[in-house]
């Protein structure tokens, strides 16, 4: 009962995790139509901007956090401007284009913290919360979890209360359409990649103090993140967070029982099931074409 | 028994009831138009009728055999043949080739055969077909062309070759005259005229009006997903319904 | 058309010239580069076999993994059940085909976008049961023991034997994927990828014809797994993973998926140029994918395009047209 309990909790902190950088990636490919490959390289370039600014000059938690959300955003940034725009006729050329980009950012991630092992951040707050003297969560988690929940919150008021946010939303519903009603759909392209790579970066900036950091950490963030996107609907946000906690639950609980691995070759069949059965995901609706 | 025959034809679309009861039935060797206002249902219609969409309900038989929920491919093995609204060409094919597709099912192969080239004389047999129906298309001196620089007239006709050189029974054409310039036209409708004398049966899907009386010998009007009149074009030309579905379209 | 069949004195001496620079070029080489060599013949079939699955229109990421699929299946049909190469890599070939027949029914109902990631999600978990199912292929750590045989005296370890043997393999199996895409079934590949709806309303079945091009494109990718493997000697699951899958793209982009030839050119182009720049060993990834980047952008149909740019910037009389697709 207690492990269950425990794994419930620390299910749902990774859920949040996980929200965090599917949710962008989601965003990017309901208004761009591009599925960013180097979407994993983003939250990798968040935890070692914490690792540098934080663990190597000693510059405060926050502050770090601060740092990585702003670099990971001017990086999107770029990637919309030089590859996305440009190759719009063709969604595989922006895919092609966001694996170029994910060789390079490994490779500058290598240059930086040199070719050794992972590298680690100690955490910044110690000690443990202890709920109903069975369930034992870390105040590092615990914080973890309170930003992915404030930060979700965030966007969710400034989707459905914001002009930018009903501009966005309008786009990825029908990109023509919006055009048609005088959006201009480089500007919420511009918008949407922003708060993707916003929410990536403070991923890997929450991730940094809780595991290793090193440059293909992106890779099962990707995997992890595809599996989110695909199963809670493509076009869907509230779809993709669902399917984040949800995931996140199934994935804890399975590799408490039967190991990591075999938790992640379910979630891969499970996301096939599901591109079968219902491409449009759980919550999904029709991506118009 | 009737070439084609239609009943009952439902086709809904969410809440849209794009076909609503239609019935018809297609005699052998007929050219026959199906009219109507946009929106009416005529391409859905093909659609069903072809087997890119599936009815709600109601059946058609083709020959007497039932094609309801049948995939496009067996439905063009049993004789229907579909042309697509505006110019629906493999672009970037040659002429030939793109009419050479349309052999695909008297000429398709297996793996074994292709590698080994066991099927020479089957494929032989498909480029002299390719060959006469480009002859009787007056598309022969094209035929090395990209189909994509062809001009209208020409890649409508060329359209047609495809779907002639697969010898289907049953042709539905969807809007071949769409943008055509009076010359453009009056060569189509000999074309179809001369597709027709072949033995294949037309359907026709059509706005252009002078096209439409000068070739078919029997009219099916379609409004909002039913049946409004049939008859031959003089009949239908003069039925107040139709009259009025046309005047209240064109306001 | 009538060109077919036609003696062509250029075409003759072009390959009389390619053969003899393939047959000869591994003397002139170090230990090293013959081994590079021969990784370079087996990548040629890699990339041609993935540009039949692409024929289609369809862009899989799977493909790396069907080369695991074969190289596993000779590992495992040469340690249990004793056979020599000759047999592992016609039963290599026959197992990609099987596990890509099988593997038909989910993934080509999806196109598109989701062909793309539904070919992920399969070709990962594949690769994580190599890397769970220890007992059966070895984990992490994977499997040994596989080698090429010792026949008539001629060592095939040696890199110059295995040369001739993976150029002759390969060179069969090129000659029946040209055969292929030149014949009817290489017209209706293209017919799907252009107008799927078209090539149905004329009878076509593209779900048949998508499956037989991503059936054959792994048959011939599992062999080249097998060749692979043989000469290595051992075979793990961090061979096959979506970065190698990135290179097979990268070669095939560059070089120009429009003609046979481009994924060739692509692949032998990239790997000479990859053993250049051997020394900035870090930032060799970096490289590729900034080239990558600027092929998209700036070379969109690839290196093997390049050529006739040229001709219609110097306006050497009017480009030639597209040859056409079927063997007459």
């Amino acid at each position: 009962m207690d492990l269950v309990l425990q794994s419930i909790v620390n299910g749902l902190i990774q859920g949040g995790f996980y929200s965090l950088f599917a949710i962008g990636l989601v965003l990017i490919f309901g208004v761009m139509r591009v599925v960013n490959f180097a979407h994993g390289e983003l939250v990798m370039v968040g935890a070692f901007t914490i690792w540098v600014v934080h663990a190597q000059f000693g510059i405060g938690y926050i502050p770090a956090i601060a740092v990585a959300i702003v670099l990971v955003t001017v990086i999107g940034l770029l990637m919309e401007r030089v590859l996305f725009r440009p190759t719009r006729a063709d969604p595989l050329a922006g895919l092609i284009c966001s694996i170029g980009v994910l060789f390079i950012l490994q490779v500058i991630a290598t240059l930086v913290g040199g070719d050794g092992p992972s590298k680690q951040v100690p955490p910044p707050y110690h000690g443990t919360l202890v709920l109903f003297e069975m369930i034992r969560i870390p105040y590092q988690r615990v914080f973890s979890l309170v930003v992915s929940a404030a930060a979700l919150g965030g966007l969710w008021f400034f989707l459905t209360r914001s002009k930018f946010g009903w501009a966005l939303r309008a786009v990825a519903m029908d990109r023509e359409v919006a055009a048609l009603q005088g959006i201009n759909t480089n500007k919420i392209s511009i918008v949407a990649i922003s708060v993707g790579a916003a929410l990536a970066g403070l991923a890997g900036g929450l991730v940094a103090p809780l595991g290793n950091i090193n440059p293909h950490m992106g890779h099962n963030v990707i995997v992890t993140a595809f599996i989110v996107t695909i199963v809670g609907g493509v076009g869907s946000l509230s779809g993709a967070i669902l399917a984040a906690i949800l995931y996140a639950m199934f994935h804890t609980f399975v590799t408490v029982y039967f190991g990591a691995t075999i938790a992640t070759i379910a979630g891969l069949t499970l996301m096939v099931v599901v591109l079968i059965v219902k491409p449009t995901g759980i919550m999904g609706v029709k991506v118009s074409e | 028994m009737s070439l084609l025959e239609v009943s009952s034809l439902t086709k809904r679309f969410g809440g849209l009831l794009a076909l609503d009861d239609v019935s018809l039935t297609v005699e052998e060797n007929e050219i026959r138009g199906l009219i109507g206002p946009n929106g009416a249902g005529k391409s859905t219609l093909f659609k069903n009728i072809a087997g890119f969409h599936k009815p709600t309900k109601g059946a058609i038989a083709f020959q007497g055999q039932s094609i309801v929920g049948q995939k496009p491919h067996t439905i063009a093995e049993m004789g229907i043949v579909r042309t697509f609204q505006e110019t629906t060409l493999f672009q970037e094919l040659t002429v030939f080739d793109n009419a050479l597709v349309g052999t695909h099912m008297t000429a398709k192969t297996d793996v074994f055969s292709a590698i080994l080239g066991l099927d020479k004389a089957v494929q032989r047999r498909a480029r002299k077909k390719v060959m006469e129906v480009l002859d009787f298309m007056g598309l022969a001196d094209r035929k090395d062309q990209l189909a994509s620089e062809l001009p209208l007239g020409s890649q409508r006709a060329l359209a047609l070759s495809v779907a002639l050189v697969s010898g289907p029974k049953l042709m539905l054409m969807d809007e071949p005259f769409a943008g055509m310039n009076a010359e453009e036209t009056n060569h189509m409708m000999d074309l179809t005229r001369k597709v027709r004398e072949t033995g294949v049966t037309i359907v026709l899907v059509e706005h252009d009006m002078k096209a439409v009386m000068g070739l078919c010998s029997y009219l099916t009007v379609l409004n909002f997903g039913q049946v409004l009149a049939e008859g031959t074009p003089d009949e239908v030309r003069n039925n107040e319904n139709v009259i009025e579905a046309y005047l209240s379209g064109a306001k | 058309m009538s060109d077919q069949g036609r003696f062509n004195l250029r075409h003759a001496a072009l390959g009389a010239a390619l053969l003899v620079i393939v047959v000869s070029v591994p003397h002139f080489l170090k230990f090293h580069h013959q081994d590079l060599l021969i990784f370079l013949t087996i990548n040629v079939l890699v990339v041609c076999s993935y540009r039949l699955v692409t024929l289609t229109g369809e862009w899989s990421l799977i493909h790396a993994v069907m080369l695991g699929v074969g190289a596993y299946a000779a590992t495992l049909s040469h340690n249990h059940l004793g056979l020599e190469i000759w047999f592992t890599l016609p039963l290599a070939g026959l197992t990609g085909a099987l596990v890509a027949a099988l593997l038909c029914f989910p993934l080509l109902r999806m196109t598109q976008f989701y062909f793309l990631i539904g070919s992920f999600a399969a070709g990962e978990a594949i690769r994580l049961i190599w890397v769970e199912w220890v007992s059966v292929f070895g984990g992490t750590s994977g499997l040994r023991g596989v080698e090429a045989p010792v026949v008539w005296g001629i060592d095939f370890l040696d890199p110059i034997p295995y040369y001739y043997f993976c150029l002759a393999v390969v060179t069969l199996c090129l000659l029946i994927l040209y055969r292929i895409e030149n014949s009817r079934i290489g017209l209706t590949l293209h017919a799907i990828h252009w107008k799927a709806a078209l090539a149905e309303s004329v009878g076509v079945d593209a779900w048949k014809y998508r499956a037989l091009a991503f059936i054959i494109g792994s048959f011939f990718a599992a062999i080249a797994g097998g060749l692979k493997i043989h000469y290595l000697g051992s075979v793990t699951p961090n061979q096959f993973t979506i970065g190698f899958m990135v290179f097979i793209l990268i070669w095939v982009i560059v070089g120009g998926y429009n003609k046979f030839y481009g994924p060739i050119i692509g692949v032998v182009v990239l790997t000479i140029f990859d053993e250049s720049i051997r020394e900035f060993e870090i930032v060799r990834p970096a490289i590729y994918g900034g080239m990558l980047i600027l092929s998209i952008l700036f070379l969109p149909l690839g290196l093997e395009s390049i050529p006739s740019k040229f001709r219609s910037w110097f306006g050497a009389g009017s480009t030639p047209s597209e040859p056409p697709l079927t063997d007459r």
